[in-house]
């Protein structure tokens, strides 16, 4: 008992969402990947005959792709990918109403804040609980603006035009071995349409949870901000922690037509034991911008490198990065962009800091096209380390094929000053305190691009990560 | 050895009719056991490594498929040139022409050792410089040649073409400085290849011990030639304890080589490694550069300079690993690209556990002068201690308008105000090195690059 009592005094490294709902599901697959599993998810989702054809197809592509043999260690993925439901189903109808939803799913929600928010008039929050959308709403306005903010499978049903035209283009099926995973399973995520010349102040906002034990993830995210427009997409992940591993990979795809501005921010806390593979793109077509703020917190693995393709004249690319590796974890993190046309500008920021056992790699392509004339392009990565067992790499791949180009890549490693911290406590600040604030510090220019509630969370975050790093 | 289970069966790419294991066995003939057995270890290696793809990490941007062409070459076999300036071919005596004062000269044609001076008090203080071939046959065999040739600096585990080179090297320069003497000139190496079609590999071993010091000019050049023809060279530099050792390395062959330099740095306690290496010639380039710091206050300076033009393609693999603490390096390669030409730049800064108070810098800047060249550029890290200072750098672009802009101002044509430009870019890297000869023929010879646009 002593013991035991310890070790909850202590809670240090206790993963802080770790609140398991009983489960209550209407219907899942048998574990792991086979065609009857795809066939099934179609069939409950009563798919057109494309859809079907266009998963079966993808899991054909997985099964002849290779596990990568590079990034993160994906040796005991095989195992997890053997045990999972790719496909859970929790309840049969879409909630429009909150008094609607569920209790225990509402009990979750209040753990993570969404009623505060919801409080706060936040724009709409579309929910993700387990593999369908649960919980939508979107505000009158929007509707009348004719912007859709629909769960994909219902962006399927509605909209079958708008969503044949753009789904699948943006990331191929054949893209990597994880972006043909999704695309034959596939369930849940959002489907957004912005008219042209429609322009949001609030962001839209999803919160993706994963809640049933040994359960994959598989949201796809289809997004088109018309001419001219201008939104906001927040995506933010919290899971419960299970002693299997789990996992996640998602597949995102944007267009930003010309003229439009699109940011896409992701804040991820998954539990300590999901392998986190995403893949997420952008087309970026003339003169308009795309902005990806991308937070790996959580995960026992994340390899994520949001991209950008910028294809037409002027097109800006913005790719804003911070990771965190505690112990045992692996960030595997960074960001792509490819300049494929004249007087196009991108920028990548990249932030990690690693603690304990933890590593944090940046990993990144600047591609710049030959005709691509005056291209700019500039990637800063900065690393902080806290413990001498923390490890970080970077890895920025630069192919520039065009002469006009201008090209920069900085990075810096660092620990946190021994003179930072006497400074502060020599003001008083406790040795814990003073190694927040650097830290908090270090992330800011990243922190101060996200909106108010998520800037809070993040550094709440942090805050408990850090809890206990020193000494 | 490394030799994992896995990699146990001989697969046998790149095996050729002149590049084989009698080949091996042909060269060990009247060699001692030691050496006839690292040499068979070594092609046991060559026998079971694949050939390099694209598909790994090292090969990303140079395909050797299109490169390199094993199966046309033969084996450059010993050149049988007279010890005399007048048998030598043009270009060797125009090279050392050049060259300003030496402490020692060695002239290697086709691989072959055929001629060696050296300073006599040098060789009072016990200085040795001589042929690769003669320090490993010697009866009171040089111990220190047996102990580190191919072991510890480029052994055959460090990849598919070290094992080639340490199983078929014909000569080399070996270097030997005792402890505390110091070279005030430098040795100055004249490497020349006159056989075309021809696979030629040779080494160098620069064994520096404690406190001493000493500069190594190489320089290896040839005619254009014209057929495919592989120059494979290895070098060791082995610094001791507060040793100086500072390695130059001057590429000027002709178009159809495919030049391949594997190069590692040793520096222990104290010591400093640095190394220079300068891509002019070839139709193909490849370095293959490693700088281990071993001991406390160890320290490399690696300089790089390439100018591409026509279809050239230099690929420069750097690595600096810092195994022990308070070590310092710092990497800067810098290059400019015309016509269809390409470089890869890959480096990595490595800092290993423990390795506290590191102080590693790696900066990679490209000049593009053309609309069809081009600049692949991957600087890495992985650092696992964290009381470090790291940073590292790259650059890709074009001349700057503004600077080419206020030169014509001042009635400087712009061909001209282009040359000055490029020259003030890459003069960065010669403002690091003040040694006499060298910094002339590589400026002579980009002057005459860039007189061809």
């Amino acid at each position: 008992m002593p013991q035991n009592e310890t070790v909850q005094e202590l809670g240090l490294d206790e993963y802080k969402y770790g609140f398991v709902d009983k489960e209550q599901h209407v219907f899942r697959t048998q574990p792991g990947l086979s065609e009857e599993v795809v066939r099934q998810i179609s069939a409950h989702k009563e798919e057109p005959e494309w859809m079907l054809d266009f998963r079966l197809k993808a899991l054909e592509i997985y099964e002849s792709k290779p596990m990568p043999n590079w990034g993160g260690d994906l040796s005991g993925l095989q195992d997890t990918l053997d045990e999972i439901y790719f496909y859970v189903r929790p309840q049969d109808k879409m909630e429009h109403s909150w008094d609607d939803v569920p209790d225990n799913i509402k009990d979750t929600f209040e753990k993570l804040g969404i009623p505060e928010a919801e409080q706060k008039v936040l724009a709409g929050v579309g929910a993700q609980y387990e593999s369908e959308m649960v919980y939508h709403s979107l505000k009158q306005e929007w509707d009348e603006k004719g912007v859709i903010f629909d769960s994909i499978e219902d962006g399927l049903k509605k909209h079958p035009e708008l969503f044949k035209k753009y789904f699948g283009t943006v990331i191929p099926t054949a893209d990597n071995k994880f972006s043909a995973m999704n695309s034959a399973v596939w369930s849940g995520g959002s489907f957004v349409y912005i008219p042209p010349g429609v322009e949001l102040d609030t962001p839209l906002q999803a919160y993706f949870r994963v809640n049933q034990e040994l359960m994959g993830q598989f949201e796809r995210t289809l997004i088109i901000a018309g001419e001219g427009s201008r939104a906001h997409y927040v995506e933010g992940c919290t899971a419960p922690a299970y002693s299997t591993d789990s996992f996640h990979s998602g597949v995102i795809e944007i267009v930003v037509e010309k003229n439009a501005h699109f940011r896409y921010t992701t804040i991820q806390n998954w539990s300590h034991n999901m392998y986190n593979l995403v893949t997420q793109r952008s087309i970026v077509h003339e003169n308009a911008t795309m902005e990806w703020l991308d937070g790996n917190l959580g995960s026992k693995l994340t390899m994520k490198y949001p991209s950008c393709y910028l294809v037409g004249e002027g097109a800006h690319g913005n790719i804003l990065s911070i990771a965190y590796s505690g112990d045992g974890q692996h960030q595997d993190t960074g960001g792509k962009i490819i300049h494929a046309a004249p007087n196009t500008t991108s920028s990548i920021v990249s932030k990690s800091i690693s603690k304990g056992t933890g590593r944090s790699s940046y990993r990144g392509l600047l591609q710049v096209h030959d005709g691509a004339r005056n291209a700019k392009s500039n990637v800063e990565c900065d690393a902080l380390l806290i413990d001498e067992t923390a490890k970080t790499d970077t890895y920025p791949y630069i192919e520039i094929d065009e002469k006009s180009a201008h090209i920069g890549h900085e990075a810096t490693v660092s620990k946190v000053g021994d003179e930072q911290l006497f400074y502060l406590m020599s003001r008083g600040m406790s040795e814990e305190e003073a190694m927040a604030l650097i830290v908090r510090g270090f992330i800011e220019p990243i922190a101060k691009e996200l909106p108010l509630e998520y800037a809070v969370e993040l550094n709440r975050l942090i805050e408990l990560e850090m809890e206990g790093s020193v000494g | 050895m490394s030799t994992s289970a896995q990699a146990a069966v001989a697969i046998n790419e790149g095996v050729t009719e002149a590049l084989n294991r009698s080949a091996a066995e042909a060269r060990a003939q009247g060699e001692p056991e030691w050496m006839r057995e690292r040499r068979m270890h070594a092609i046991d290696i060559y026998e079971r490594t694949p050939m390099p793809t694209t598909r790994l990490e090292e090969w990303r941007y140079t395909d050797l498929r299109d490169k390199l062409d094993l199966a046309s070459l033969t084996l450059g076999s010993r050149a049988d040139v007279a010890d005399d300036p007048s048998s030598w071919p043009e270009g060797v005596r125009a090279a050392m022409a050049e060259d300003r004062d030496a402490a020692a000269h060695v002239v290697l044609i086709d691989g072959t050792v055929v001629h060696i001076d050296l300073d006599e008090s040098l060789a009072a203080k016990g200085v040795v410089i001589s042929s690769l071939r003669d320090a490993v046959n010697s009866e009171d065999s040089w111990e220190e040649a047996k102990q580190y040739l191919a072991t510890q600096a480029v052994s055959p585990e460090h990849g598919k073409f070290a094992a080639l080179n340490a199983a078929l090297y014909l000569d080399g320069v070996y270097v030997h400085i005792p402890r505390g003497v110091h070279l005030d000139l430098p040795i100055r190496v004249t490497r020349w290849v006159s056989t075309a079609g021809a696979a030629h590999f040779d080494r160098a071993l620069i064994l520096a011990e404690e406190t001493s010091k000493v500069t190594y000019v190489d320089e290896v050049l040839s005619d254009d030639l014209d057929a495919h023809t592989f120059v494979s060279n290895a070098v060791e530099v082995i610094a001791k304890d507060g040793a100086n050792v500072q390695f130059v390395q001057l590429q000027r062959l002709g178009r159809g080589a495919f030049a391949h330099s594997q190069q590692r740095t040793l520096a222990f306690r104290d010591a400093t490694a640095n190394t220079l290496n300068v891509a002019l010639g070839a139709t193909t380039g490849r370095l293959d550069l490693n700088a281990q710091m071993l001991g406390p206050g160890s320290s490399s300076e690696m300089l790089g300079l390439y100018f591409a033009d026509g279809d050239q393609h230099f690929d420069c693999n750097t690595s600096q690993d810092h195994v022990s603490p308070n070590a310092y390096s710092d990497l800067l390669f810098k290059g400019a690209l015309d016509g269809d030409s390409k470089a890869v730049f890959r480096g990595i800064i490595r800092v290993h556990p423990k390795a506290q108070q590191s102080d590693a810098y790696q900066t990679n800047r490209n000049l593009l002068l053309s609309e069809t060249a081009s600049a692949d550029t991957l600087p890495n890290l992985e650092i696992a201690a964290d009381d470090v200072k790291c940073s590292h750098g790259a650059t890709v672009g074009q001349l700057n308008e503004d600077t080419l802009f206020y030169l014509m101002s001042r009635g400087i044509p712009q061909e001209r105000a282009e040359r000055l430009v490029v020259m003030g870019f890459l003069g960065e890297i010669f403002s690091k090195l003040s040694l006499g000869g060298v910094v002339e023929k590589v400026t002579r010879e980009i002057e005459q690059k860039l007189a061809e646009v």
